[in-house]
């Protein structure tokens, strides 16, 4: 019996002896660094790729703040595993963008871009020369990963702090469902709007832009750190709950909640409220509360009118209740936190209604304004009812209101992607890498 | 920040190549013999998410390329999907064998994913061929769970199904970008 296992074995380990190539072509190393700082400006840009690779006459370009090419045509050195292109007439302050393109022998044609400043501190990848703003594509993956937070923090929160105890399997396998969607949705979208935000500054085609290269991206900027560590961590709260579903054992899902409110930071860490000039460590404490106060609120709202409601008829009561009590602090420490929030991004009146920024920001309020109304008459009429006994239709008006604060992540998704207007430099001016 | 990708592939190749192995040993040996020890049965279950877990590490690795990182992580779901769905099988809270079109659905995607991620013909360079070897192989391989949901009793969907991952084992450890397409792996590789 034991025999063909130690053959398949034998043959696994025989393969494993061949020495180690490379496999895709990888640019392991620029001169000057990526995003680097030099004292002098340099006389060509050396790059350093993983495998030999083919190249044209403009496989680099060297590019300054108004667009012109001050780089000659690139040649090939060390057998095709380095590419120099002379460079002429940087000087000393300025900042500059190297865009680079080969062909690898795999037939691969990666790309990419990265800055760097002689005399000055380069810009992050993002503001590359030739890089795009941010269009209605970042808006959506923005809003659409605010939402699958919300239904993953929403829901294990409900049932963690609200409907602690047994539940009827049904909304049980309801909680299940819906957490473990949002954190495998959390990923997904991530990951989508990590690479339309790159795709802003690579600039390449669809088909060239599979092969762009990401790196300096998720090396360089607070954006991909918080990228990384995040895909990474909601993979671990995915599994968490995948456990708690098969094993029926609910000790994952507090764990799996804390870890969701603690990545949710690196959101926070890489945002405006991070990276702006008079960014401090309370505005980035504020932007988390914020963050992590709405998620709760939608997603609570979320899981009361479409898990609760339908599958457990039972705990309606109990649910909104104690929900309405939880939405009570939620609301105050999401009000506090963003008035302070909007305090230190608008500091002058005037710019609500003169900043884009601003106008967003009066929009965003009006449509939180609404969602508190709506909340309000839930919390002032139909809990009293509820309390004495009675059972009121309210499912219709929770789906609305679920709609209204959806409505709310949107508007902050769209002022999450918006440009501050600039203010005077505070504790964190050198901060850098947006 | 890039791993050697090899060393990545053999990686995932050694955590394939140990699912393989407990499948085969299952098939060899007949499910009730197997499974004496109840935790047998969890073994390649929980082998598949765990290979999942670890292909995120992999995947925040593979930011070298925008295809590299969409595939790694569509692996990793896929393995992770059907990992904890056999799970769950294998507890006894899904029953129906038709769960298991879950791991044709991930196997499925998978080869789908390979067959995108590689542009080039079969026969361009070993990775080429490879990448199609592997991706058509799991495309095909799907068939085994469908056929397992159809006819639960047909060993011939066990033993196809565990053979898969003996192969894709092989592949992966053979997988070298810069060597020939076949035959020994040659200066260019360093053998």
């Amino acid at each position: 019996m034991r025999r063909p296992l130690v053959v398949l074995a034998a043959l696994a380990c025989a393969l494993v002896v061949p020495a180690v190539a490379h496999g895709h072509v990888v640019l392991m190393g620029a001169s000057p660094e990526e995003q680097s700082t030099v004292e002098s400006a340099p006389s060509q840009i050396e790059l350093r790729f993983s495998e030999p690779v083919l190249i044209s006459v403009d496989a680099v370009r060297v590019l300054a703040r108004d667009g012109g090419v001050l780089s000659a045509p690139a040649r090939s050195a060390a057998g095709g595993r380095v590419v120099i292109a002379p460079v002429s007439g940087l000087a000393r302050g300025s900042a500059y963008t190297v865009r680079w393109r080969v062909s690898g022998q795999d037939g691969h044609s990666p790309a990419g871009v990265f800055t760097f400043g002689v005399g000055v501190t380069a810009p992050p990848p993002t503001e590359a020369v030739g890089a795009g703003a941010t269009t209605w594509k970042d808006d959506l993956s923005r809003w659409l990963f605010f939402a699958a937070l919300a239904l993953l923090i929403g829901p294990l929160s409900l049932r963690l702090l609200v409907l602690r105890g047994p539940v009827p399997e049904p909304l049980e396998r309801r909680f299940h469902l819906v957490t473990t969607v949002a954190a495998l949705a959390v990923i997904n979208v991530g990951i989508a709007a990590f690479v339309l935000r790159a795709s802003n500054a690579l600039q390449l085609p669809l088909p060239d832009l599979l092969y762009g290269d990401l790196q300096p991206f998720a090396e360089k900027t607070r954006f991909g750190i918080a990228f990384l560590a995040l895909t990474l961590g909601f993979g671990v709260v995915a599994t968490l709950l995948l456990f708690a579903w098969v094993s029926d054992l609910l000790v994952f899902r507090p764990p799996a909640l804390a870890l969701a409110l603690v990545l949710a930071s690196g959101i926070s860490l890489s945002g405006h409220q991070a990276t702006e000039p008079n960014s401090t460590k309370v505005s980035e404490l504020a932007d988390w509360l914020h963050l992590v106060s709405a998620a709760v609120w939608v997603g609570g709202l979320f899981a009361l009118a479409f898990l609760v409601w339908p599958s457990a008829p039972a705990l309606r009561a109990r649910a909104f209740l104690g929900f309405s009590r939880l939405a009570v602090g939620l609301v105050a420490v999401m009000v506090l936190a963003g008035a302070y929030l909007a305090l230190v991004r608008l500091p002058a009146l005037a710019d609500v209604w003169e900043t884009d920024y601003g106008l967003v920001l009066l929009l965003k309020l009006t449509v939180v304004g609404l969602a508190l109304s709506w909340g309000g008459v839930h919390h002032f009429l139909v809990r009293p009812r509820l309390e004495a006994g009675e059972q009121p239709r309210v499912r219709p008006s929770l789906v609305g209101e679920t709609f209204v604060a959806l409505a709310v992540l949107l508007a902050a998704a769209v002022l999450t992607n918006a440009t501050p207007p600039p203010v005077q430099s505070g504790p964190s001016a050198a901060r850098s890498g947006r | 920040m890039v791993p050697r990708a090899e060393t990545a592939h053999w990686l995932a190749g050694s955590f394939v190549l140990l699912l393989g192995l407990v499948l085969v040993s299952e098939v060899i040996v007949g499910t009730p013999v197997f499974r004496r020890r109840p935790w047998r049965a969890y073994l390649w279950p929980s082998l598949a998410l765990g290979s999942g877990v670890l292909l995120w590490v992999i995947t925040i690795f593979s930011t070298f390329s925008t295809i590299h990182l969409l595939a790694h992580a569509l692996w990793a779901e896929a393995a992770m999907i059907a990992g904890g769905f056999q799970l769950a099988v294998v507890r006894g809270k899904l029953r129906s064998p038709s769960w298991s079109l879950v791991t044709a659905a991930a196997l499925l995607v998978s080869g789908a994913a390979f067959l995108v991620h590689e542009p080039n013909p079969w026969l361009y360079s070993r990775a080429a061929f490879l990448h199609h070897a592997i991706g058509w192989m799991l495309v095909v391989a799907a068939l085994f769970p469908i056929g397992h949901a159809l006819r639960p009793r047909w060993l011939v969907w066990r033993t196809g199904f565990a053979l898969t991952f003996i192969v894709l084992a092989l592949l992966l450890f053979a997988d070298r970008d810069a060597a020939p397409i076949f035959g020994r792996f040659g200066g260019i590789a360093g053998g």
